[in-house]
């Protein structure tokens, strides 16, 4: 096969630019890294071919400065851009730019993104689909309370019209609530957008968050590569996703793909997209938003659909058609990943920082790593805490929540807490092992994570005291130091080398 | 080595050993296998000293060793804390120094900021709890820190 580029530029960091990376080494495509100052001797930088310093650390300055990537792109002679996900994956301006200097953007056109990017647009587009969405109404700043709010009913939703994300959402659950968020949303609205236009939507819960994937050529052939679950999720962001959903009936998962194609069919679509929909307990579904880029959770789909979503948004970039096995893949058996965050579950998924010390990966059947670091690798803050994602693929849901539990076993990771914790309390619970979950699982099931058992103290002093036995304590050394200065004053990796010295003698 | 060593999780004493079997599956990286009967469980290992951090199935769980010397000790440190004693302040969260405030040897009065702390995108000044003189910094600028980490010691104020 010829390559369908000689060189792309991944304007990206982390796990995604080596996930992309290797479509491209796979394809016969020379890959340039592009990076900040941070990430000199980051992994991803080592995973390409070329490299290209794009500016200093903070994100506005290096991965979101369309001028850098664009320079580095013209240096590095690379043909096509491929964005990955977050940063400048979902600007219609800057696919627009890649284009505008000749190069391709590896990702839907600006059309797209411009047609579904913004929520109120997304949902017009979808009404026009005939696709369901979820009843709502806009509110002008001038009216004080519409009469048609009764017939959408509670509980409700009221934020901002303009702006997007979940910034500034009020839950409402009856009349008496509504005049107070109403003002708090406008004031509010006012404030950031200086409009006081607010959108109030019905609340669909509890419910599960179904999304469908989508691979487009430029020639209009449409591949609908099935529907993945992803209501595990912490501050509406996902946590876990697997394919196909569970407990889901013949009929829904028809329907979702039907109303997917027609969405994508309403706006100029090439490339991956992924449209995702709200299902209630009775199946009901609202479209929901349309995902202009590829999505972290793409490798469940690659893995039961067998195709690899990656070299194909390279493959269709470069002007190929979709074959007819990618248009009607045959689905094969379960798969389900874990995110593995730098992230605290026990202390509300805030943040962790610091040095991995320990990067023990399981392995085996059924396993894909999908990773961006590696044992003695600092976390950079200014960028998101996403260490790698955990896939497991086997015939069946059973047998996929087996294997997960199987790897989640043989993963260790420390020097910061990470997301590990909670899918390994989440592999034991009915709800999750049932397949009947919804997006409300980490805040009524988890809440503040569960207290240490018995076992856990039991292992965790018997490790002390086991690693206390076998290693040899520097004695003189840590007498002679000053207190305290020795985890905080000293660098992990010093300490190792100075205990590993020790252990040589 | 004949000194009685207390594990403590949460301020609570465990007993040490329990009938579990330690060995290093890598050391480099500090990964043990602990197996008790047909029980197993592979976790890592980390510190050294009195402060120790074991994960066990994903979850960092906080071990402190001390020896009956080391008891004597902290039973004198509550005694002199309850009379203005040295004075040990942590950070409250995770994240990054983005500035040291105080300097070795500093008379700092309470409320006084001592390390400045960005953490989630914002800044968190670290301040004294009480008067005193700045006896010890153990972080440096630029430095990623855990939470709970130690940052500065404070000691009595000078007469």
């Amino acid at each position: 096969m010829t390559p369908p580029f000689r060189r792309v530029l991944i304007a990206n960091r982390g796990e995604i630019a080596i996930r992309v990376a290797r479509a491209c080494r796979e394809l016969g495509i020379e890959s340039v890294a592009v990076y900040s100052d941070a990430d000199r001797d980051a992994p991803h930088v080592r995973a390409m071919d070329r490299a290209e310093w794009i500016g200093p650390t903070p994100a506005a300055e290096s991965y979101l400065s369309v001028g850098a990537i664009l320079e580095a792109a013209r240096r590095s002679e690379a043909e096509a851009i491929h964005p990955g996900y977050g940063f400048l994956s979902e600007s219609a301006a800057f696919a627009r730019a890649v284009e505008s200097v000749g190069l391709v953007f590896v990702g839907p056109p600006a059309e797209t993104m411009e047609g579904l990017g913004n929520k109120l647009a997304a949902r017009r587009t979808a009404v026009a689909a005939g696709v369901a969405v979820t009843p709502g109404l806009l509110v002008s700043a001038a009216d004080a309370r519409p009469s048609e709010v009764e017939d959408i009913g509670y509980p409700l939703l009221v934020k901002a019209a303009a702006g997007g994300g979940g910034r500034g959402v009020r839950r409402v659950d009856g009349p008496a609530e509504l005049d107070a968020a109403l003002d708090a949303a406008r004031a509010e609205a006012v404030a950031a957008f200086d409009d006081g236009t607010v959108y109030i939507e019905k609340l669909v819960a509890p419910a599960r968050h179904v999304e469908v994937q989508l691979l487009g050529d430029r020639a209009g052939g449409l591949a609908v590569l099935g529907e993945r679950d992803c209501s595990i999720q912490r501050r509406h962001q996902k946590l876990v996703e697997e394919a196909p959903a569970p407990n889901l009936s013949a009929a829904t998962r028809t329907g979702l793909a039907d109303d997917a194609r027609r969405i994508a069919q309403a706006v100029p679509f090439h490339n991956a997209a992924t449209v995702e929909f709200l299902v209630d307990e009775s199946e009901d579904r609202w479209f929901l938003e349309m995902n202009t880029r590829l999505q972290v959770e793409h490798g469940v789909t690659e893995l039961v659909s067998g195709v690899d979503i990656v070299a194909w948004q390279l493959r269709v970039a470069a002007g190929e058609q979709l074959p007819p096995d990618v248009r009607e893949p045959t689905s094969s058996g379960h798969a389900i990943q874990v995110r593995i965050y730098a992230e605290d579950p026990w202390v509300g998924f805030a943040p962790s920082a610091g040095t991995i010390m320990a990067w023990q990966m399981a392995d085996g059947p059924g396993i894909r790593l999908d990773a961006g670091v590696e044992a003695g690798y600092e976390l950079p803050t200014a960028y998101d805490p996403l260490l790698a994602k955990l896939l497991v693929h086997a015939s069946d849901r059973p047998a996929a929540v087996t294997r997960l539990r199987r790897a989640l076993d043989e993963t260790v990771v420390s020097g910061m807490p990470t997301t590990l914790g909670f899918h390994r309390w989440l592999v034991d619970q009915p709800a999750f092992t049932d397949g009947r979950y919804d997006t409300g699982l980490v805040s009524n099931a988890w809440v503040d994570g569960p207290p240490l058992t018995a076992r856990d103290r039991s292992l965790a002093a018997a490790a002390v005291a086991g690693a206390r036995g076998e290693l040899t304590e520097p004695r003189g050394d840590t007498d002679t130091r000053p207190a305290g200065l020795d985890r905080n004053g000293d660098r992990p990796w010093s300490r190792l080398a100075r205990s590993e010295a020790v252990d040589r003698e | 080595m004949s000194d009685e060593i207390e594990i403590l999780i949460e301020g609570e004493k465990v007993g040490p050993a329990d009938g579990w079997s330690l060995a290093w599956v890598d050391h480099h990286q500090r990964v043990a296998i602990l197996r008790r009967g047909p029980d197993r469980e592979v976790v890592a290992v980390e510190g050294s000293g009195g402060e120790w951090v074991v994960t066990v199935r994903g979850r960092p769980i906080a071990v402190n060793v001390r020896s009956h010397r080391d008891r004597l000790l902290a039973e004198s440190g509550r005694l002199a804390a309850r009379h203005g004693g040295p004075a040990e302040v942590r950070a409250t969260l995770p994240g990054l120094v983005v500035r040291v405030d105080a300097a070795l040897g500093d008379e700092v009065a309470a409320g006084d900021p001592l390390v400045t702390i960005e953490a989630m995108k914002m800044q968190n000044e670290i301040r004294a709890p009480r008067n005193g003189r700045v006896v010890a910094i153990e972080v440096v600028l630029g430095q990623a820190i855990t939470g709970g980490a130690l940052l500065v010691r404070l000691a009595d104020p000078e007469p």
